[in-house]
């Protein structure tokens, strides 16, 4: 009895002291931006729609119910980059960074979804994929801060030649400067990552065939793409097999 | 049973088909080898160093680690199969597994083949060359080519090749120590003496030494069917007892085990059930199995015994036996030798009784004067015969050494008195050359006298000067006269008396008393020239003046009372087991103390009651003196039964055999025993004890063989600083091993919490290796040179069933209490570290799926940032880093409150062990080359971590140090109190 009563109170009192410390941890923290992002310095790329085995697309064109999953998955990925849901951001000027440190409400810059093309959705519903051209979004990863220097953009490489062709919306992979800083979820509530759509045309001699793509982050000095261990920083590497 | 020492000569050469004088022929003798095999003694079947080896491989710990190994190559394989990228870290983990097993298995079959094996000096013993007649010729044969029926030569100086009856003698004498252990030479004749073939005249022994003469002796017995040899396979044959120490870190490791296997299992369960794959739930066993296993342990345990063992040695006990180290320590009776170990091993004269008054000798081991009244002119006379009538020389060359450490020739007694003499009246020799002998008649058994007769050094007296010394009834029968402050008075009935009361008084003292006498031969019938011839006794031996009494004995080293005491306190009862004679056994027992000043024996009381032996009260004798005679027709329980009901025992005339019952009566009533000895007959005893102790001067190689440790100076004392060491080790291996369980619950509850929580991992099975066999090693070591907390002397030996090296309290409050305090320090090092790079701990919780995931890399944190999948993977390792410096802080301060268990850190003293601190700095000095030296070696899964993490559980370090002083103040202020019941470990 007093054995039970005894750990009652003495692990009464190291829960109390846990939780008392990690709200003095929690104190010292700004809800706005972590403490420190030394871990995060430069951003990887990601895509989407995102297959569940391991970054490698496979459908039949001819098939709907083969790539039906990719296609929901954009459709919801663009939801939010509707029109309507942009009514609050703003036109910013293009190809200029968007600092916003003196301002206490951050704004969000408005991303056209027509800037992608033939991969916005609006015209082609299935994003490409019925016409053997599917469409894939690279986006760089948030990173609260980043400015990225030059001209950035993505440029994708197929390990096979002459097996597709590949087309950008906006056109060169560009990414706005524009879209940078990201000043973090509370206080960039709004906040759109820039997207690249990538349409890949895929040769009609190439089906059936396993088409290794990689794509980058190029023309930014301070956005590396080429680190050894990490294989999703500032590029990206799927498969894509499209049977007919 | 041999009745060789019975039969004729030619009744042996009958048996043997032998004959003397042509002895066997050359196929003859092959054919017996070829029968009976060799002449040497064979080895026990050694177990081979491979399964030796294997054996530690797999002793302890080593299976959970080899199974968390194989399941660790298992998921490699499973994992490699399905493509993984991860997988090879398991590999990893498996290979890192095994090499801990491997290094730390040949690490203890190091230690292990240290410890020498017995029979490696029977062997050695074995002589190398025999005379043998064989073919009637006399060859040098190898002795291992001897055969029963050989005839063999032995002269002085030569072992004696096989057991050998005599059948020529001439003045043959054999070193039987390393038979018996008894240094004295014994002579040997070709005479059937004794019914007992061990203890008749015409049988000399394998192994044993011919110290001069010379003898031929037909072989009766070789190799293994000599009396060495059966009491070599007896020892051999006596069972090696697991060492206290060896069980209870067998219970240890039981123990823990049971605690990894039942969490292992446990959270296996829990995991299967909470829907995670098979294969994950098996890579949480191998942690929680890792975490839960103190790989470094058991090499800690052996380091600090190997360095207990060094400070032993330093103190002249060498510990063969690593872990009898600790066994000497729950000694609870040490059953003694007498002579060399309780003794000094040499003759003193201790009394002196001259002018009707008896004077005590100073017995200390480094006199240099006498302080006993020397002014009677009686004295002058005694001290000239004692100084003339005396073969004993001193080899020369030593004048400068003190005359106790100085060589004679010549038998005990005489030496005794010729160092007596030396101290008192100086030069001794010189003396001698004055008063120049001129006739001599050496002592023998028959006379029980010796005597010369001096030319006296006064010119002017021309008379000459007869000594004689010998038993004091034959010495005092041959007087007429005795000296009495220098004057020669009438030898009445009055003075007999006075004389046989001194006698007596001093032979009660147990020991050996000399009458002294001499005769200035007249002028008149004795002049210069005439020819004295001791052959026919030319002149008086009888009517002479009786001068005095001189009693000698061997006295206990000076050390020895004092170290008794020591026991008693200690709670050890110490057993004199002698071959002495009663008389004298209790009276060293009764100066050393063995047997104290207030308490008597049966006999005692029938002699102070008048009563007889029977009617007394055997429950109100504390002591006991028992005989060899008496213990041979002993049934177990009687001997059970004065082991028991008496406190302070004697053994006296027994023999080594005995030796054994009396250490297995000891061990009936469930006490430690240890046992001292040196013969080779002792080799079963010491086997059998507990701890064998061997004389490192005295014992025989055999002896030193069987036994666990071996006494460099012979000396009791010795043995005490021994047990104190023990002590004191078993209290340190206690905080040792509670300091490092502690961090194991550190290591374990993330695996709980990750398991439960799904958070991302907090510390990596690697980096738990790290802790356990890096940080750790030093400071748990270093915990073995702590002082005592208290006078470990003035508790009574551990109870081998109640006191546990590991008991309840010691694993619950290292456990459920510092361990946990740990736990939560630790996290919260891991929470701020993930915090303060963007993830809160509510995010943290339930993701590690996603985090896991290779293929999701943007993952969000708190903040709405966007990490891939090695972000992640670094930032863990970060918080595998932090959480290492954390547990690493917290043990320092686990490190200090394991210093005392009872007494305020404060009263220890903190920088008294200087090695504690070499322990701190070492734990933190590795903790920082791990992060900021490997911090880039990726396989390591260290990160240079920022400089205030390693603050963050400093608070909780002082938590721990205070709680633990708090903890032991409660424990001073209320004794007996629940708390002291449930928190003292």
């Amino acid at each position: 009895g007093l054995i039970l009563l005894f750990y009652l109170v003495f692990y009464g009192f190291l829960a109390a002291l846990f939780t008392f410390t990690m709200w003095v941890m929690l104190q010292t923290l700004s809800s706005d931006i972590p403490k420190y992002r030394d871990r995060i310095s430069s951003p990887g790329l990601m895509i989407s729609p995102k297959p569940d085995t391991a970054l490698e697309f496979y459908f039949n064109k001819s098939d709907a119910q083969s790539y039906a999953e990719y296609v929901s998955t954009l459709r919801k990925f663009l939801e939010s980059y509707d029109d309507s849901k942009q009514s609050q951001n703003i036109n910013c000027t293009p190809g200029r960074i968007f600092d916003q440190n003196d301002v206490a409400v951050k704004k969000a810059c408005r991303f056209n979804l027509s800037e992608l093309g033939q991969c916005s959705g609006k015209e082609d519903k299935t994003f490409g994929y019925s016409k053997g051209t599917p469409c894939v979004l690279v986006k760089v990863n948030r990173i609260i801060g980043l400015k990225p220097e030059g001209e950035p953009h993505i440029q994708c490489t197929s390990k096979e030649e002459g097996m597709v062709e590949i087309n950008y919306f906006p056109p060169g992979g560009m990414i706005d400067l524009m879209y940078f800083p990201y000043y973090g979820k509370s206080l960039h509530a709004h906040y759109l990552q820039p997207l690249v759509a990538v349409q890949l045309a895929i040769n009609s001699n190439s089906t059936k065939e396993e088409i290794a793509i990689e794509c980058k982050i190029l023309g930014s000095p301070n956005l590396k793409n080429e680190d050894d261990r990490d294989k999703f920083l500032g590029r990206i590497a799927f498969k894509v097999q499209m049977t007919e | 049973i041999q009745d060789d020492h019975k039969l004729s000569t030619s009744e042996l050469e009958e048996k043997y088909g032998t004959s003397i004088n042509k002895g066997l022929s050359s196929a003859r003798a092959a054919e017996i080898l070829a029968r009976d095999g060799p002449n040497s003694l064979t080895p026990p079947k050694a177990t081979p160093e491979i399964v030796k080896f294997l054996k530690q491989m797999v002793g302890g710990f080593s299976i959970l680690l080899w199974i968390g190994a194989v399941f660790s190559w298992i998921s490699f394989g499973i994992q490699l199969s399905q493509g993984a990228e991860s997988a090879f870290d398991n590999l990893y983990l498996g290979v890192v597994l095994a090499l801990v097993v491997i290094l730390t298995g040949i690490f203890a079959y190091y230690q292990e083949a240290k410890s020498t094996n017995i029979m490696a000096s029977f062997s050695k013993m074995i002589p190398q060359q025999a005379l043998v007649i064989r073919d009637a010729e006399k060859k040098e044969l190898p002795a291992d080519q001897l055969v029963v029926g050989d005839i063999v030569e032995i002269k002085g100086g030569d072992r004696i090749p096989a057991d050998i009856r005599l059948i020529f003698t001439q003045g043959c004498k054999v070193d039987n120590s390393s038979l018996t252990g008894e240094s004295e030479p014994q002579s040997r004749s070709c005479d059937f003496t004794h019914e007992n073939p061990l203890e008749t005249r015409n049988i000399a022994f394998y192994s044993t030494t011919c110290v001069e003469g010379t003898a031929t002796g037909i072989v009766i017995n070789t190799g293994d069917r000599t009396i060495i040899g059966r009491i070599a396979s007896l020892a051999s044959g006596v069972g090696n007892e697991k060492t206290p120490i060896a069980i209870e870190i067998e219970h240890f490791v039981y123990l823990v085990a049971g605690v990894a296997i039942s969490i292992g299992v446990l959270f296996f369960i829990i995991s299967v059930s909470m829907r995670y794959k098979i294969l994950d739930s098996i890579i949480f066993l191998i942690g929680i199995i890792v975490a839960n296993v103190p790989e470094g342990l058991l090499a800690t345990v052996t380091v600090s015994l190997s360095l207990t063992a060094k400070r032993m040695a330093k103190k002249n006990c060498l510990v063969k036996n690593l872990e009898a180290v600790e066994t000497l320590g729950s000694t609870s009776i040490i059953c003694s030798d007498k002579t060399g170990t309780l003794t000094q091993n040499r003759m003193t004269v201790a009394h002196l009784w001259f002018d009707n008054q008896i004077y005590s000798a100073d017995t200390s081991e480094d006199q240099t004067t006498q302080p006993f009244d020397q002014s009677s002119p009686s004295w002058t006379a005694l001290s000239k015969i004692v100084t003339l009538c005396n073969r004993a020389e001193f080899r020369p060359g030593q004048e400068n050494l003190p005359i106790m450490k100085r060589v004679v020739v010549g038998d005990a007694s005489e030496t005794a008195l010729l160092k007596f003499a030396e101290v008192i009246v100086g030069d001794v020799m010189n003396i001698r050359a004055q008063n120049k002998k001129v006739a001599e008649i050496p002592f023998n058994s028959t006379n029980k006298f010796q005597l010369s007769i001096h030319e006296t050094d006064d010119p002017n007296d021309k008379r000459f000067l007869l000594v004689m010394k010998g038993a004091p009834e034959r010495i005092l029968e041959r007087c007429s006269t005795i000296m009495i402050n220098g004057k020669e008075e009438p030898l009445d009935s009055e003075k007999a008396e006075a004389f046989q009361t001194a006698y007596m008084e001093l032979g009660g003292m147990g020991e050996r008393v000399l009458g002294f006498c001499h005769l200035y031969l007249p002028e008149n019938e004795f002049p210069d020239t005439y020819p004295f011839d001791t052959d026919s006794m030319n002149f008086p031996t009888s009517n002479l003046c009786f001068v005095g009494l001189l009693s000698m004995i061997d006295p206990p080293r000076s050390t020895v009372p004092d170290a008794v005491s020591k026991c008693r306190s200690a709670g050890i009862k110490v057993i004199m087991v002698t071959g002495d004679h009663p008389i004298t056994a209790k009276a060293i027992a009764k100066s050393v103390g063995i047997i104290s000043a207030t308490s008597e024996t049966v006999e005692d009381i029938a002699k102070r009651l008048n009563i007889p032996v029977e009617q007394v009260n055997r429950r109100e004798a504390t002591a006991a003196v028992v005989n060899g005679m008496e213990l041979k027709d002993m049934s177990l329980q009687q001997l059970d039964e004065i082991l028991c009901n008496h406190s302070e025992i004697v053994f006296a005339r027994t023999s080594p055999q005995q030796k054994l019952i009396i250490v297995e009566g000891c061990q009936r009533q469930g006490a430690v025993v240890a046992v001292t000895g040196d013969g080779v007959n002792d080799s079963p005893a010491l086997k059998k004890a507990d701890i064998g102790i061997a004389m490192g001067i005295a014992g025989s190689d055999a002896a030193k063989n069987a036994a666990d440790m071996v006494l460099l100076d012979d000396n009791f004392a010795s043995i005490v600083t021994g047990v104190e060491e023990g002590r004191l080790i078993f209290d340190n291996l206690k905080k040792t091993i509670a300091y490092t369980l502690t961090k194991n619950i550190a290591e374990l509850c993330p695996f709980l919490i990750y398991i439960i929580a799904s958070i991302p991992m907090p510390i990596g099975t690697i980096t738990i290796l790290f802790i356990d066999l890096g940080t750790d090693i030093i400071p748990s070591v270093a915990l073995a040179y702590e002082k005592a907390e208290s006078d470990i002397m003035n508790r009574r030996p551990r109870n081998k069933k109640k006191d546990r090296l590991v008991n309840e309290q010691l694993a619950v409050y290292s456990y459920l209490q510092i361990g946990i305090i740990q736990s939560v320090g630790a996290f919260v090092t891991y929470f701020t570290v993930y915090a303060e790079q963007g993830f809160l701990p509510s995010t943290l919780l339930g993701v590690r799926v996603n985090w896991e995931n290779n293929a999701i890399n943007d993952f969000e944190d708190s903040y709405g940032q966007q990490w891939t999948k090695y972000q992640r993977t670094y930032l863990q390792w970060t918080g595998y880093t932090a959480f290492f410096v954390s547990i690493t802080i917290q043990q320092v301060a686990d490190l200090i409150i394991r210093k005392t268990r009872r007494n305020s850190i404060f009263r220890q003293g903190l920088f008294r062990n200087k090695v504690i601190w070499v322990g701190i700095f070492s734990q933190i000095g590795i903790a920082l080359i791990l992060t900021y030296g490997l911090g880039h070696v990726t396989a390591l899964n260290f990160t240079p971590l920022r400089f205030q993490y390693w603050f963050v559980a400093v608070p909780f370090a002082i938590l721990i140090w205070v709680y633990d002083e708090v903890r032991k103040l409660f424990i001073r202020r209320y004794p007996g109190s629940w708390w002291d019941k449930n928190m003292y470990y």
